[in-house]
């Protein structure tokens, strides 16, 4: 027995069949189910990893169906149109649901309706362990008729009321006047609920599922006949499953940015590997190459039962036809073989590892360029640049270094630094070249104060006695009023 | 195992570069087969990035990939855009990769080759052994691809790269407007090993790089620097008396 902590004291969440037949339910006190049976061994219950195992056990679930949704804290429910031809029809894939969850230990009750609100009333009070429970299409309404209300996914007022009236079974509901029961209920929504889970139940009203992924537009699978536990049969079915899914891609003349490769392990366990593309790709041997770093991570184990891959993201592949030669092309880089090239070194060293530096039209030289993710697309026009640039290192340090400086006071270049614990001595310098803060961006007004306005930079280049170049800059005027006094910091190395 | 049954795996072929490899300078940097260049003391890596961008002229148009080892991209910096501009002109796009070890470096520098999407890659490595280095030069040799390995100043010993230049900042040339100012930039390098022209290793150049013309030319090794004025008219009187 599992007991939590409620309003009215610790009561029973939870017991097992042998404890059910001692008289001990659900909702109970835990004193009076300790009266019931006083050798009663209980422990707490853990609602987090209940829901946790509910969710392992919904993306198992995905082998069986690509739509799989939560119901309630205990239940799952999954869309089988089309997916029932792939086990044999209906009763023969609830048998080998049932048969697979009873090997792996989970205690179940399985029923196919046409309703999702049909499948659970019988689901939850018809249906026996081990002995699923399927209603033929358009037999909903003899199906239900025997179940009681509770079936019908109401709140404990509507039932307690709905009893008072002697209304029990759901039979007993189809033929009462609407409006005669909603006069009886106190508020017009409760007598709503009521008709809106007996016309989803009938298929009268649709209802909408919301699953825990996504379905993939595009997916393949392989059933695999005998247990897989060799990692090279894995690598063959995977090679198996990206030609079918590259031709089922390029029918539909799309490609896709995300694969993932599903194992379904035959104890109830699902291992992942995903591929990230720069842009829509379908191209087999690519898609490989990006699975290669990762399939090592999948573990046959005890065996896996099914592959599974699904594709995501996708968009339409644009299909230019090559130029025949390097002077037609609009440029000399293919992007395509770039991207693909990013997408290898990305699949193997972790994404965003490709990047690419953008100039911006800024004044300020640490916000004069900009990294980014390299996203499959070069930049096809830069910012407006001024014809001549003033000269700029060859290499810009990763942030600015502080150095002390002997310098003229207020305005002349420095005489001598030391920078990283080394004196040097200028002997030749350029400047100043002064760089002022973009004033227009800390406005009063909108978020006065939140950062202060930059100093005004004072940049000189200089050459040391053994010939180094040094771009450095005075971070202030001497008589900029902003209390403390200007420092020095070496940003660049000229080449 | 014998020299012969290496040499029929393929395995040791003979390391003579590419006959089309240039037997003037730049010996080929950037444009074919792999080369090294490297530091002569710490903080001559600027010096060695600008020579680099001021030998390269690749053969074919196309992206560039920067690979860099994270502790060199921390320490010293990264190249900017601007520089590319400054020194290539019209600059070609360029990936950058950043990476924590030598073997994925490595890896990403003979993928890029393998690959031929980019027309030059330029690394930043901290070490290649000779394995390595005779790897991306058959590489480089069979996809077409030209490497660059920009190395610290502690590279030494065996390499099949086609050269191995040593770069050291010297001072600038004399600013004609302006004596007071730094003026195009010179360097000292050495070609300290050269396959396709054996008999240039060791030479030294002294280059200047005159960034309005995008040329590199070679200065005497003495005009560093304005003239000094002569030291005169000190010795002579003693002389004279000692006469």
């Amino acid at each position: 027995m599992l007991h939590e902590k409620s309003a009215h004291g610790l009561t029973v969440a939870a017991a097992n069949a042998t404890a059910r037949a001692g008289g001990v339910h659900p909702g109970q006190r835990f004193s009076d189910a300790r009266a019931c049976l006083p050798d009663l061994i209980a422990e707490e219950i853990d609602r987090e990893a209940d829901a946790r195992a509910l969710n392992l056990l919904a993306r198992w679930m995905t082998g069986f169906s690509p739509l799989v949704a939560l119901d309630d804290l205990d239940g799952l429910r999954l869309e089988t149109t089309g997916c029932d031809h792939l086990f044999g029809g209906e009763s023969a894939m609830a048998a080998r649901l049932s048969e697979r969850l009873t090997r792996t230990g989970y205690g179940h009750r399985i029923a196919l309706a046409s309703t999702p609100g049909a499948a659970q009333a019988l689901a939850r009070h018809a249906a026996q362990e081990g002995a699923p429970q399927i209603l033929p299409q358009g037999a909903e309404r003899e199906g239900l008729a025997g179940l009681p209300v509770q079936a019908l996914r109401l709140s404990p007022e509507a039932i307690t009321l709905l009893r008072r009236f002697g209304l029990t079974r759901i039979g007993q509901l189809y033929g009462i006047d609407r409006k005669a029961l909603a006069r009886r209920f106190q508020s017009r929504h409760a007598a709503d609920a009521v008709c809106l889970r007996l016309d989803q139940a009938l298929g009268l009203r649709i209802e909408p599922m919301t699953p825990l992924r996504p379905p993939p537009e595009y997916f393949s699978r392989l059933a695999c006949p005998e247990p897989l536990t060799q990692a090279a049969g894995l690598e063959a079915g995977l090679q198996q499953l990206v030609e079918t899914l590259c031709a089922a891609l390029s029918d539909k003349g799309a490609g896709a940015r995300r694969f993932v490769f599903s194992a379904f392990h035959s104890d109830g366990q699902v291992s992942a590997a995903t591929a990230q593309a720069a842009r829509p790709v379908r191209t087999p041997e690519h898609i490989l190459r990006l699975f290669r770093e990762k399939i090592e991570t999948v573990d046959p184990g005890f065996g896996i039962d099914l592959l599974l891959l699904e594709a995501q993201r996708t968009g339409p592949m644009e299909m230019g036809s090559r130029p025949l030669s390097g002077d037609l092309a609009g440029t000399a880089v293919d992007e395509t073989a770039l991207s693909a090239l990013a997408d290898r070194i990305n699949a193997r060293l972790g994404e965003g590892t490709v990047s690419l530096t953008l100039s911006e039209a800024r004044h300020a030289p640490d916000k004069a360029e900009r990294c980014v993710v390299f996203t499959g697309e070069l930049p096809r026009t830069g910012p407006a640049l001024p014809a001549r640039e003033a000269p700029r290192p060859a290499r810009m340090l990763a942030w600015p270094e502080r150095v002390d400086v002997i310098a003229q006071v207020p305005d002349g270049p420095p005489l001598s630094f030391v920078w990283r614990r080394v004196v040097r001595r200028v002997v030749r310098s350029d400047g100043p070249e002064r760089i002022s803060p973009e004033w227009w961006l800390f406005l009063p007004g909108k978020d006065a104060g939140a950062t202060p306005l930059p100093r005004t930079r004072d940049y000189y280049r200089i050459e040391d006695a053994e010939g180094r170049r040094y771009w450095v800059y005075r971070d202030g005027l001497y008589d900029d009023g902003r209390g403390q006094l200007p420092e020095w910091f070496v940003q660049g190395l000229f080449a | 195992m014998d020299i012969a049954t290496l040499k029929m795996k393929g395995l040791l072929g003979p390391l003579t570069a590419a006959p089309e490899a240039p037997a003037g300078f730049p010996f080929g940097l950037g444009a074919v087969g792999l080369h090294e260049v490297a530091e002569t003391a710490y903080g001559d890596r600027a010096a060695a990035t600008g020579f680099v961008l001021a030998a390269t002229r690749p053969a074919q148009a196309g992206a560039w990939l920067w690979v860099s080892q994270t502790r060199f991209a921390d320490d010293l910096g990264q190249v900017p855009e601007a520089a590319l501009r400054h020194m290539q002109g019209q600059p070609p796009p360029r990936l950058s990769v950043k990476v924590r070890t030598l073997p994925d470096a490595l890896w990403v520098i003979e993928e890029a080759v393998v690959s031929g999407a980019v027309s030059l890659v330029i690394a930043e490595v901290e070490a290649a052994d000779f394995t390595a280095t005779r790897r991306l030069t058959l590489a480089s040799g069979r996809h077409g691809v030209p490497v660059i390995l920009l190395m610290p100043q502690t590279r030494e010993g065996a390499t099949a790269a086609a050269t191995r230049w040593r770069i050291h900042p010297r001072p600038s040339a004399p600013n004609r407007y302006d004596p007071q100012a730094p003026g195009h930039p010179r360097w000292r390098a050495v070609l300290e090993r050269c396959r396709t022209a054996p008999n240039a290793a060791g030479t030294v150049f002294d280059l200047e790089w005159n960034d309005e013309t995008l040329s590199l030319g070679v200065v005497s090794g003495l005009a560093a620097g304005p003239a000094a004025p002569r030291p005169v008219a000190r010795e002579a009187p003693s002389r004279r008396k000692a006469g």
